[in-house]
This record gives C-alpha cells, sequence and structure tokens, in this order.
C-alpha cells in the first residue's frame, strides 16, 4: 500500500534521512521506533508533504505520492495524526472532527463516522461543545486520533501518540488503536516508546540517526538480543 | 437644570455619533483581523485598500453612474456592497502574484526573516496603491453624494445623520454575516482552523495557501465595503488610507489579535473615544484620546479586550 525507496531528507546540509526504505502493506500494523532525533517524525512529515526529501521514492496504492499537492494527500485516504496531538485549539471538539471530515470521502462518510468516534471515545461526546484547547493531554490526544479517522482513511499514521501522557492514558490510547487496526484499518506508528509499540504492532522498523537500523516482524524483534539491551531494558 | 440636560444631550449625541462610525470602524477592523488572525500578516495596505472601496462605489455611483438607475437613496448603498466584490478581486490577484511569495506555509519555517520581507511588500503596496490612486484619481477631495447625508433622524434631542446610521446598519449586517460564515460553513471553519493551526490544517486537506488568499481577499474586500459606506458622509482623496491605518491597528489590537469578533469591538471602541473625546477635548485631539484609552485597555488586558492568553504560543 505504501512503500518507501531510500528517502533521504536534508535540514540546512543536516541529514535527517540518510537512505530509509520501508513498506506498508494493506492492514497491516507498522510499526517504527527508535530514539529521540532518529527522523521518525521528518519521515512523517515527507509522507504528508511537509517536508520535501532530497532523493527517493514514495509510492502509496500505486501512485508517486511526491507528485500530489501536500494538500491532496489527505484526499488518498492519508490521515496523519501528528506529534504534540496539534488540535485546533480555539475550536469546539466538534468543529475538530467535523475539520477531520474535510475531504471529500470524509463528508461522504460522516453519518457513519462520527457515532464510530463517539463510541470509540465516549469522552468526546460528552465534551462536544468544548473548546479543544481546555481539553486535557489525553483528551487532546482522543480527539487528535478521531479528527484522524473522521476523514475515513485508508491509512492512519499516528506520531507518538503516548507523547506527555500518564502511563494509565497510554494504556488506553494503545489499547484503543489496537482496536482501531482490529477492525480492519491499516496503521503506521511512530513511538519513542519501544516495548509498547513493538507489543502491538504486526512488524517493525527501527531507526537510528536517519538510517533502518533494523527491521522485522514483532516476534523477531521482540526476540532480538540488540533491540532488548537497547531498548527494552532486558 | 436646564444645563445639566443640555450637557445630557451633548453626551448622548455624542455617544450616538460615536457608535454610528464605530460600526464602520469595526468593519474595517474586522477585515484587517481576519488577514491578521489567518495569516499572521501585518498589512500596512490595509488602510489603501479600503481607498480603494470608496473610489469603487464612487465610480460605481457617480463617476460613471453605473448605478444611477437605482437612484439617490439606494443607489450609494448598492455601490459600497458592490465595491467588496471589486477590492476582494483585487486583493485575490495581489495575494496570488505577490503577497503568497512572503507568506504561507513555506515561509512559516523562516520565521523573522518572512516577516521583514512581509512588512517592506505591504508597505510598498501601500505606497504603490496611494500615488497610483493620485494619478489615477487625481488630488481632489470626492465625495460619494447622497441626500441621506443631509438628512438625520431624531429621537429625542438626538439627531442621527442618516447616511451614518444607514452605514453603521449595513456594517452591521456584514460583520453578522462574516461571522456567520466563519462560525456555520464548512469553508468558513476551514479558514479559522487554517488560522490555529496551519501544519494540522494541511494534515486534513486544507489548502493553507488557498485558505491565505481567500483570507487576503475577504479581509480587504470587507474593508472595502466599509470605505465605500465611510463616503457617504466623509470626503475622501487618495491618501486617506494612511490616516485609517493605525486606528484600525489600535481596534484590532484592542479586540485581542486573532479575535475577529472582537475585532468589530476594537473598532467599535475606537469610534466611541474618538467622538467623545470632544465633549472634554479639543477636536485636534481626538486621535491622541484613543491611544491614550488604547494604552490604557492594553496595560490591563495585554491580550485585548476578547483575546484569550492560550491561544498565543
Amino acid at each position: 500500500m505504501l512503500k518507501i525507496r531510500s528517502l533521504e531528507v536534508a535540514y540546512g546540509g543536516l541529514h535527517a534521512l540518510n537512505g530509509v526504505s520501508l513498506e506498508v502493506e494493506r492492514g497491516e500494523f507498522v510499526a517504527v521506533v527508535g530514539p529521540n532525533g532518529a527522523g521518525k517524525t521528518t519521515l512523517f512529515k515527507t509522507i504528508s508533504g511537509i517536508v520535501t526529501p532530497l532523493a527517493g521514492a514514495i509510492t502509496y496504492m500505486e501512485r508517486d505520492l511526491l507528485a500530489v499537492a501536500p494538500a491532496e494527500r489527505a484526499q488518498l485516504g492519508i490521515a496523519h495524526v501528528p506529534e504534540g496531538r496539534q488540535v485546533f485549539a480555539s475550536m469546539t471538539v466538534m468543529e475538530n472532527l467535523e475539520m477531520g471530515a474535510y475531504t471529500r470521502k470524509g463528508q461522504q462518510r460522516w453519518s457513519e463516522t462520527l457515532p464510530m468516534i463517539l463510541a470509540l471515545f465516549p469522552i468526546l461526546a460528552e465534551r462536544r461543545a468544548q473548546l479543544a484547547g481546555t481539553l486535557s493531554g489525553g483528551e487532546q490526544q482522543m480527539l487528535a486520533i478521531g479528527r484522524g479517522l473522521a476523514s475515513a482513511p485508508e491509512l492512519l499514521m499516528l506520531d507518538e501518540p503516548s507523547m506527555g501522557l500518564a502511563p494509565a492514558i497510554v494504556d488506553a490510547i494503545f489499547e484503543r488503536i489496537h482496536h482501531i487496526h482490529r477492525n480492519g484499518l491499516t496503521i503506521l506508528l511512530v513511538e519513542q516508546r519501544v516495548a509498547e509499540a513493538l507489543e502491538t504492532c504486526d512488524r517493525g522498523y527501527v531507526l537510528e540517526t536517519g538510517r533502518v537500523a533494523m527491521e522485522g516482524t514483532h516476534k523477531t524483534l521482540m526476540a532480538d538480543e540488540r533491540v532488548r539491551r537497547a531498548y527494552l531494558g532486558m | 437644570m436646564d444645563d445639566l440636560y443640555w450637557h445630557l444631550v451633548d453626551f448622548l449625541q455624542a455617544f450616538a455619533a460615536g457608535l454610528l462610525v464605530g460600526g464602520t470602524y469595526g468593519l474595517m477592523c474586522v477585515g484587517l483581523g481576519i488577514i491578521f488572525g489567518v495569516m499572521r500578516v501585518v498589512n500596512f495596505a490595509h488602510g489603501d485598500f479600503m481607498m480603494l472601496g470608496m473610489y469603487a462605489a464612487f465610480y460605481l455611483v457617480t463617476g460613471f453612474g453605473v448605478l444611477a438607475f437605482l437612484g439617490p437613496y439606494a443607489g450609494p448603498i448598492a455601490g459600497a456592497v458592490l465595491a467588496g466584490p471589486i477590492v476582494f478581486a483585487i486583493g485575490w490577484l495581489l495575494h496570488k502574484f505577490l503577497i503568497s511569495r512572503v507568506t504561507g506555509a513555506r515561509v512559516v519555517a523562516a520565521e523573522a526573516e518572512g516577516h521583514y520581507a512581509q512588512i517592506i511588500l505591504t508597505l510598498g503596496i501601500a505606497l504603490v496603491l496611494a500615488n497610483g490612486g493620485l494619478i489615477l484619481f487625481g488630488s481632489t477631495p470626492l465625495s460619494v453624494q447622497t441626500p441621506l447625508s443631509r438628512e438625520s433622524w431624531e429621537i429625542g434631542p438626538v439627531f442621527l445623520n442618516q447616511a451614518r446610521a444607514v452605514g453603521f446598519i449595513m456594517a452591521v449586517i456584514c460583520a453578522l454575516g462574516l461571522y456567520l460564515f466563519l462560525t456555520r460553513t464548512n469553508l468558513g471553519k476551514a479558514l479559522r482552523a487554517a488560522a490555529d493551526n496551519p501544519t494540522a490544517a494541511a494534515y486534513v486537506g486544507i489548502d493553507v495557501d488557498r485558505a491565505h488568499r481567500l483570507a487576503f481577499g475577504l479581509g480587504v474586500g470587507i474593508t472595502g465595503v466599509a470605505g465605500g459606506l465611510f463616503a457617504m458622509s466623509q470626503s475622501f482623496q487618495p491618501y486617506i488610507g494612511f490616516d485609517f491605518v493605525i486606528v484600525m491597528y489600535a481596534g484590532v489590537v484592542l479586540g485581542g489579535m486573532g479575535s475577529i469578533l472582537g475585532a468589530f469591538w476594537g473598532g467599535l471602541t475606537i469610534g466611541l473615544v474618538q467622538q467623545m473625546s470632544t465633549l472634554i477635548l479639543p477636536y485636534q485631539l481626538q486621535n491622541t484620546a484613543i491611544f491614550v484609552v488604547f494604552l490604557v485597555i492594553v496595560f490591563f488586558r495585554p491580550q485585548g479586550m476578547f483575546g484569550r492568553v492560550w491561544e498565543r504560543t
């Protein structure tokens, strides 16, 4: 579904991504893990078109994604739930979800997706008229995921959904993400919390200083000696 | 006793005059506020777009007489409203070919450097519009002739100039229309989303550059309407924009930068202060009074009357 080949990205001469290749099949749950500064967020920004790569190719459903304008990429069914949530703080919870459904498909499917999102995160129904900026961190994360789902996407990209949240809330959010995946959505997740991410995914990539250091299925990575020592503290 | 009565009448008269002129200021401030709120661009040329609105209304009504068939009452009002789309189109084109080069998603990363380019560009546009206006329209002060400006409605002892009163009503209708557009329609909400968080807006599929173009066109267009309304009761020449842009900024800051509804109240406050200051101060100190009140309010509420602290990061 998504194929990335030898992607290179640099900010002012500094290489953030150094020939990253990655694949996501339809229905899969793929995790990209690694330490801070490994280039995970840059990878997502490049897929969404906020950052332009120096070299490399991205194909999405047999299309050259780099030839598609950034605002059009959401129309193709890619939903990006950004790092740090980035909800529309001055707008209500409901308006945030409506903006999530800005795409053509989001508009068409609104009557099905809205009840699905509110069932997934009942707190959003309770807070529907509240301004998003006044929500707690966990609620904002749920809203950001809900906004992503509102576009009725084919591929849900989640950037650090655990960021700055209490452990109990992280567990709840990961449980919901798992649930979304079981219902058939393809998920690409970027996480610093390696243990949680590798536990829920089908396949994973370990990104270190802009390169793919390791890749494999959930089982092989969890069993890998280096991963266990460096990231899982075992 | 008689003395007190006449003081009260003076007060009410100044209040009414301030309210009427303030409504038009409010609409101008809303136009400027939407540009700043959505694009984070300080538009120094804003007063000159108001000037274009005044001339657009003048030529529609008086110069070429396109709207003469509507008669002396409806003609000028229709002229002011139609000035909106004309100025909108000018703003749209200017954004497409000039302003978009120094604003928008790509420039956000450049931070301060982007702002320098914006300031120079909008100042340059202001100069070109004002001097271009001088060449095209000449320096003779003009006004849109309407019998309304010579007639008044009387409410008890208070006189309401009809041209200003009609301008006020139209301004309130336009501001309300814009408010409904921004809060009730999908396109309006997308504009607010692009203002709130341009990156997240792009992620949900909003074309941020297009949103900016729409905001710029709407902002100058609405101020063009305000200019057209103002032209019914005020004479103007190509340099009038400069006198107004400072007052408009005061109104926007007063209402709270980025709060579009707040900008209207900010403009209204400016109008009230300007007119009521004449009760106790010489006429020449009107604008001084505006800035004294401005400083006092900003001292106690730096975020403006309607700004929210947490919105700014």
